[in-house]
């Protein structure tokens, strides 16, 4: 919250420095942080633990115990010649809960018209427009004290009474803005006997409003729930200086002082006669408990040891009223406008900002201490510099998406989407249980920026519901990639070999239609499901508007995390060469692979170090139809001695043999 | 033949000084034969088989005295050998000069193969950064659920019911609506409990996290002190996204808890930690007052930079209401706690001027990093 304060206004309660930065820069370093300042005015930024700058006084009271000053506050008498107040009007308050307390003065025979070029000066310094002599006043003894003030036109208020209560169901309101509001059920209002005529510290109402036609005013000031206020001003979308200073709480002590110091300026500026006394309605204050501060806890929270003369100093500057002291420690009761403080703690604080922070070093030896890295860390690091290696950028989208984007792929659950009450972005309030169609988004975009090259992945979480508990949050990878199904499946070979070499990358059926039919798969890993990997179907693309192709995989990161290997041992390596073989076989065309490779590994034994796949060749003439040519190698290896030719060529024969005899398969010349 | 004899015949000297001489033409002749055809002639004449002037020379080895024979073939040989080479020496010459307009050329200056590397997110770099840098200081980076429950986000971290931050408007609940639970289910948890506008039955209300402060109240309720940690990763605010606001965004909170740990602790890490970050020269550390809940005192950091202060974040001691709710005793421990926005330190680092860039995933962004 900003809180303008003019340095013309400031004086009349300090001597400033000379220097205005030297003040705002002074500020800056105790609490009260600035945007900007210049010969007139400081733009300050108040934190909300701070009402009590929310005023000039609170202000002038900073500077008064940073520079050693004294404070000057008005003593608000004013001449009060009129009949008793509670002869002319009563205060009926029917929810103190929402209003701890409400207090009302009368004024008799104002002339309205416009404030003096000093006040309205003042005022335009803080940019608050200036209405009449009566409003004026009212605002500058918030601007002043930081407790907002209220003045109803007497005459209007039905019942010459005021009542707080809480709204009647659909009850109507005309605020000062001339709009008409419907309020919600339990708003704290202030009430003639007839209808509402304020939102309570909120706003105003058009009604009773001061006017030039106005005689006699009665002033509000009041105590009221900073909860209660807040939900009005949020509710009807009505914040007000007034609002913003309730909400935060003002000083409860300053209820009846801002009064009179509003009567005394009303009398100053635009006559009438003041009636005796205030309608006083509710609790004043409890008293404010005594806090007792231990001198060794400053040097224990600080590091730093304050002299026990400057922490009861700079307390006593500060309001507080000391109970106790002695070599062990003092006991204050903070003043009224500091509700902020209530601990030890609070008071080491104030110790500490008004002794400086400068004085903390900054070289003090912190202990040593070991630190590790999570297995999950290790092994994103080593997924991240594959993919990297790869040639993938790594991609960061949005944790939540549009809703139409929910059914566009579910491999993950089939429950309904957790979702936020209001959009995160845009649309998309749908938090995610995929990251694919997030990054097929991206792709898209870069499709329209015309990038020719897209190959992203992102290592993200996505929310899965859970009934009654947080949802499960699971770390996915996924990519997007231009090339081909085959290129993709290698990009993950080369991750799982990477990460968890002993693994075994297997594949299974699946059927998305965001992919193409035939060119998509599950992917396990030993036992576990591991994710899938598909080329997009015409659908698909249409779907996401994407024109060239496109080839997307999804990978569960718990799995992985949990086979990989970040640590191998080494094996011993063979010192004899290895003979290799290569073979081309005749298959039915439903033969695949897998089957090949598992026959080949099974006929190779211990001596066959590696299979490689070659090529797959298709010719009707030659081989005739619904049969393909596979043609791969291998390699074997004895860790005992140097393999022969005849000893290959054996092994060779095996595994023909099995090919054969299991798939049908015939050698091919 | 007198005048024959005293020329060539008979004499070693004579016939030493003659081959000399045929050597240095030699050399030179085929020395400065700039193409094949004069290479050629050079070779004809003093290599030629028939009249070739070494030929000649040879025939001079017989009129040399017999007891100078020996010494004369000797020196024959060494000079035959020495025009050979000068003449092999000018072929390799002239041959290497002709290769370019021979065969069509290499062009060393082609670009290579493309060997085309990914890249990792520019923010990815500075986690990863942060996080080394803190790790060497002893503080063990943990995550937690982005998903929160307000126990951890708001009550466990001071902020009760009353506070502003907790307005539902500055924060993204989770819609009830699709929860299944009956209505005038179990009722509401006291920590759900309140003034006006609580929600009535059904859930606790859960949101996404809006600091991962979150994440140091989970640990410190499932590990006794000392507790030395960085948590770090995704929050989420409702702000309108403009060049220096996203609702997302990556924060690195840090926490140290322990016997003995003061203000002047955290301000030595900080310092130990923005010196290793920013590197060189002297850096120095500024403690402005400022108000978090879940801190007492609580300040923001100021680092000095190029003669002036930049803002690093915000920081404090643990608030004692905080280390009683997570069950530690505020008498027995204290404990620091600090928190930077990763955008705002990576944007810096790399002058990008829209926080939106780093969302965007424009490969030509990417590919900077």
């Amino acid at each position: 919250m900003h809180m303008i304060v003019s340095l013309d206004w400031l004086q009349e309660y300090v001597n400033l420095p000379a220097r205005p930065a030297e003040l705002a820069d002074r500020l800056a370093l105790s609490g009260l942080n600035h945007e900007c300042f210049d010969e007139q005015a400081i733009d300050l930024e108040v934190t909300s633990n701070r009402p009590d700058c929310l005023g000039h006084i609170g202000v002038a009271r900073e500077i008064a115990v940073l520079w050693s000053q004294s404070l000057r506050v008005p003593e608000a008498q004013p001449l009060a010649s009129g009949e008793p107040a509670e002869k002319l009007t009563h205060v009926d308050l029917q929810a103190p809960q929402l209003c701890p307390r409400y207090t009302a003065r009368v004024i008799r025979g104002v002339k309205v018209g416009p404030s003096p070029a000093w006040l309205a000066d003042r005022l335009r310094t803080l940019g608050v427009a200036v209405i009449n002599n009566v409003v004026d006043v009212t605002n500058y003894v918030m601007f002043e004290c930081g407790q907002p003030l209220h003045a109803f036109d007497f005459a209007k208020l039905q019942g010459r009474r005021i009542v707080v209560r809480e709204s009647k169901p659909g009850e109507k309101f005309t605020a000062i803005n001339h709009q008409e509001y419907e309020l919600a059920a339990g708003t704290c209002v202030i009430a003639d006997a007839e209808r509402a005529v304020a939102l309570a510290g909120v706003m105003g109402g058009a009604d009773t409003e001061v006017s030039e036609a106005t005689v006699d005013v009665l002033i509000e000031s009041a105590q009221f729930d900073p909860l209660s206020v807040r939900t009005t001003a949020r509710r009807h979308n009505l914040h007000s200086p007034s609002s913003y200073r309730f909400e935060r709480g003002a000083d409860p002590e300053g209820v009846d002082w801002a009064s009179r110091r509003a009567c005394e300026l009303i009398l100053q500026l635009a006559g009438g006669v003041l009636a005796h006394g205030s309608v006083d309605a509710g609790s004043p204050r409890e008293q404010p408990p005594t806090i007792k501060l231990r001198f060794d806890q400053i040097p224990r929270v600080l590091g730093i040891a304050v002299p026990d003369d400057d922490v009861r100093r700079i307390l006593a500057a500060l309001g507080c009223q000391e109970t106790h002291v002695c070599g062990h420690c003092v006991k204050v009761t903070p003043p009224s406008w500091r509700a902020d403080i209530t601990r030890e703690i609070d008071l080491i604080e104030e110790v500490a900002r008004i002794y400086g922070y400068d004085k903390i070093p900054e070289d003090t030896n912190v202990k040593m201490a070991a630190s590790t890295r999570t297995r999950q860390d290790r092994a994103l690091s080593r997924v991240r510099e594959t993919l990297v290696a790869a040639g993938f950028y790594e991609a960061m989208t949005l944790s939540a998406v549009d809703e139409q984007w929910v059914d566009a792929i579910r491999p993950w659950t089939d429950a309904a989407p957790l979702q936020t009450s209001m959009p995160i972005l845009r649309r998309a309030d749908s938090l995610r249980q995929t990251l694919v169609p997030s990054l097929l988004a991206a792709r898209r975009h870069n499709e329209k920026l015309s990038n020719r090259v897209i190959e992203l992945f992102e290592i993200a979480n996505v929310y899965l519901p859970i009934e009654g508990a947080l949802p499960q949050q699971k770390r996915l990878l996924a990519l997007t990639s231009g090339s081909g199904f085959l290129e993709v499946k290698g990009v993950v070979e080369a991750l799982v070999r990477r990460v968890a070499p002993a693994a075994v990358l297997g594949v299974g059926e699946v059927d998305y239609p965001l992919l193409e039919s035939t060119r998509q798969c599950r992917l396990r890993l030993g036992d576990h499901p591991l994710g899938y990997l598909g080329e997009l179907s015409d659908a698909g693309r249409d779907r996401f508007e994407l024109r060239g192709s496109t080839t997307v995989a999804e990978i569960d990161l718990e799995i992985l995390v949990a086979a990989a290997n970040l640590t191998p041992s080494a094996q011993p390596l063979s010192p004899y060469p290895p003979v290799g073989r290569d073979v081309n076989i005749v298959v039915d065309e439903a033969v695949r692979w897998a089957a090949v490779e598992q026959l080949v590994r099974a006929g190779g034994g211990e001596l066959l170090e590696a299979v490689e796949y070659q090529e797959t060749y298709r010719d009707r003439n030659r081989l005739g139809t619904g049969r393909k040519s596979l043609l791969f190698s291998f390699e074997l290896r004895s860790s005992s001695g140097t393999l022969t030719s005849e000893e290959a060529d054996a092994i060779r024969d095996r595994i023909v043999e099995l090919l054969s005899r299991q798939l049908s398969a015939e050698l091919r010349a | 033949m007198k005048t024959n004899q005293t020329s060539s015949g008979g004499g070693l000297a004579a016939f030493v000084g003659e081959l000399d001489a045929l050597s240095l033409a030699a050399t030179e002749a085929f020395g400065s034969a700039s193409d094949a055809a004069s290479l050629e002639v050079a070779r004809v004449e003093f290599l030629g088989a028939k009249a070739g002037r070494l030929k000649s020379a040879q025939q001079g080895l017989g009129k040399v005295d017999k007891g100078d024979k020996p010494a004369a073939g000797k020196r024959f040989n060494e000079v035959k050998q020495t025009v050979e080479a000068a003449f092999s020496a000018a072929q390799e010459r002239l041959a290497k000069a002709a290769k370019p307009h021979a065969a069509s050329a290499f062009d060393v200056t082609v670009p290579g193969r493309p060997l085309r590397l990914g890249r990792l997110h520019p923010v990815t770099h500075t986690i990863a950064d942060m996080k080394d840098i803190m790790g060497r200081l002893g503080f063990t980076a943990v995550e937690g659920p982005e998903i929160e429950d307000e126990w951890h986000n708001f009550e466990a971290l001071n902020i009760p019911r009353t506070h502003p931050a907790r307005d539902p408007l500055d924060n993204f609940y989770l819609a009830a609506a699709r929860s299944a639970a009956p209505k005038g289910a179990a009722p509401q948890p006291a920590a759900v409990q309140g003034a006006a506008g609580a929600a009535s039955g059904g859930p606790p209300p859960l949101l996404l996290r809006s600091q991962t402060s979150t994440v140091q109240i989970r640990v410190m309720e499932s590990t006794p002190p000392p507790v030395r940690i960085i948590s770090l990763g995704r929050v989420y605010r409702p702000d309108t996204a403009d060049a220096t606001h996203y609702p997302m965004f990556h924060q690195i909170e840090g926490l140290l808890v322990d016997r003995g740990v003061t203000m002047a602790d955290l301000k030595s890490v900080l310092r130990l930690f923005c010196q290793s970050y920013f590197g060189a020269g002297e850096v120095h550390i500024r403690f402005r007052p400022s108000f978090f809940p879940f801190t007492e005192p609580s300040v923001e950091v100021d680092m000095s930079w190029q003669n002036g202060w930049m803002e690093m974040g915000g920081a404090g001691m643990v608030d004692p209401h905080v280390l009683r709710a997570v069950g530690y005793d505020p008498e027995e421990v204290t404990g620091f706690a600090f928190g930077l926005g990763v955008e705002r330190v990576c944007m810096r680092q790399h002058g990008i001027t829209d926080i939106r860039a780093l969302y965007e995933n424009d490969v030509r962004f990417l590919s900077q990093f």
